[in-house]
């Protein structure tokens, strides 16, 4: 009976797949969506293109800028609409409901990546497309498989941060102020503008941690032509911190759940 | 008369009050609009560092103008949007005093907390360059900022009340943010831009104000051709050209939210 009533991974996958993006994520409408992916990129690289014509730092050429914000720009729909998931869940009042029932946490949580996962996997094609044609970034044809892998793998790796932050952010009051520090620190610490190499070397060891750090890279070479080798290190490493983040996400979650059933007071706002 | 100005300096009063409470016991929106401003100033540090030390100055005016922007333009903006989210709008539009004063209340606090905003990113960028800035005008430089921050808040009173017609507001704040850091040039002169866009970054006060404080504070940048008074003209003549708008858009879309009693259907 008990077995009867609990819904199939599949549906519960899918369930949240379809109704997150209308209720618990963050900045999901259509013209949000739709300004996301065309306007966000283009106005973002437009004006760090222009700091770097300023600036005519021989290590931050335009060409370099306009890549690494290119990929940047997927922090808006993975991390920062992803990581609002708690608090609108407890600012509607459905954090509690969701606490108590049977579904299938992996389900559910994984559900909800799935529309920011494609709407990053929008945002960055579109900002690499603007790239090479509003930018004159050079590209080869030949580079689209791998281009391809390091897209999708950087996609995955920035939702699955964005899941782990909605994880801290059940602990919190609001995940407001996270969100805006992860939307921009990869700006400074990712290696968008300048190589990693310019920071102090605590500061490159934090950016070391961070997905769109390894994504940035990956994009990087593959655009670059990069041989194979040093493509699958790359991806490697992008790939480890989804790994790290989906499963450090859904171990946070477990943990702040036990103890909101225990205590009865997390999921409140 | 005197008693209705009295009421609405009340008005006045009660709303900046109002303001200033919700601050204090939530000051942890300061936060998010100053974090983006301190990272865009570091990294564009970071871009100039090792080039021209003037640069320097270029990161840390941007990176206050864009504090600023966040604090006040925001605020400004969401000053009508909170009202709708609370569902207050209708009550307060309906009140006898106009909603322009209760609007101004909040205005007035965004304003000063934006300044304050602006001057932690100054401090936080300045502490990153770790020498003395080579600031040429401090007195008047700090002038003028105070003059960049009213003229970012007539933009938002603008924007405030035409936010009472759309449910766009968010989006337009959003999507809206470096195409405003762009078109006002405030990391980089507006020179650099192509110039059929000059006109338009010259519909905006900032533009001006930014350009003057440049002048001001950057030894030997060239501006835009008209000099540093002609500047000043500009800003201080697009402040007002706002505030009358402002004031024209506000009393209009009271009239017309009173008449066609539709505000609901947003």
């Amino acid at each position: 009976m008990t077995t009867a009533l609990r819904p199939s991974f599949w549906r519960t996958f899918w369930v949240n797949a379809v109704f997150a993006p209308r209720m618990s994520l963050g900045f999901m409408r259509l013209d949000f969506v739709l300004g996301t992916i065309f306007i966000i990129p283009l106005t973002q690289m437009v004006f760090f293109a222009f700091v770097a014509q300023l600036a005519q730092n021989p290590l931050s050429s335009v060409g370099f800028v306009v890549v690494g914000n290119a990929v940047a720009t997927v922090t808006y729909s993975s991390v920062f609409s992803v990581c609002q998931t708690t608090d609108n869940e407890k600012q509607m009042g459905t954090m509690e409901h969701l606490l108590v029932s049977p579904a299938n946490r992996l389900a559910l949580y994984f559900g909800r990546g799935v529309v920011p996962i494609l709407v990053s996997l929008a945002t960055v094609s579109v900002a690499l497309g603007y790239a090479v044609v509003l930018f004159h970034v050079p590209f080869a044809l030949s580079s689209i498989p791998g281009l391809a892998v390091s897209i999708v793998l950087t996609a995955f790796a920035m939702v699955g941060f964005g899941l782990l932050l909605g994880g801290v952010a059940l602990y919190l009051r609001t995940s407001i102020v996270l969100g805006n520090i992860f939307l921009f620190i990869g700006l400074l610490l990712s290696g968008t503008n300048f190589p990693l190499s310019e920071l102090p070397p605590a500061l490159q060891a934090i950016g070391d941690v961070l997905p769109l750090t390894w994504g940035i890279a990956a994009i990087r070479g593959a655009m670059g032509g990069e041989p194979l080798g040093s493509l699958l290190v790359l991806w490697g490493l992008v790939a480890l911190c989804a790994a790290m983040s989906f499963g450090l996400a859904i171990g946070l979650w477990a943990t702040f759940e036990r103890r909101a059933l225990a205590t009865g007071s997390i999921a409140r706002f | 008369m005197a008693a209705r100005s009295y009421s609405r300096l009340r008005s006045l009063g009660a709303s900046l009050r109002l303001a200033v409470l919700s601050f204090l016991a939530d000051p942890q929106w300061l936060i998010p609009s100053m974090i983006a401003p301190v990272i865009f100033g570091l990294v564009s540090y970071m871009l100039f560092q090792g080039t021209s030390p003037t640069l320097v100055l270029y990161a840390i005016l941007g990176a206050g103008m864009m504090s600023m922007w966040g604090q006040t333009l925001y605020g400004s903006g969401w000053a009508t949007g909170q009202d709708r989210n609370l569902g207050t709008l209708e009550p307060t539009l309906s009140a006898p005093t106009p909603y322009l004063y209760v609007v101004l209340g909040r205005v007035i606090w965004n304003t000063v907390s934006g300044l304050l905003g602006g001057a932690i990113v100054f401090a936080v960028v300045g502490i990153a360059y770790g020498r003395p800035l080579p600031l040429a005008n401090p007195l008047e430089f700090v002038l003028l900022f105070i003059f960049v921050i009213l003229s970012l808040a007539a933009v938002g009173i603008v924007f405030s009340a035409a936010y009472v017609y759309t449910r766009y507001a968010g989006f337009i704040q959003n999507i809206g943010e470096f195409a405003f850091y762009v078109g006002t040039g405030c990391m980089f002169p507006i020179v650099l831009l192509p110039f059929w866009s000059n006109p338009v970054s010259l519909l905006f006060p900032p533009t001006w104000a930014l350009d003057a404080l440049r002048i001001l504070a950057i030894p030997g940048y060239h501006g835009l051709a008209w000099g540093f008074w002609g500047d000043l003209i500009g800003a201080v003549a697009t402040t007002v050209a706002y505030l009358a708008i402002a004031g024209t858009v506000f009393s209009r879309v009271e009239k017309h939210v009173l008449e066609v009693g539709n505000l609901s259907d947003w």
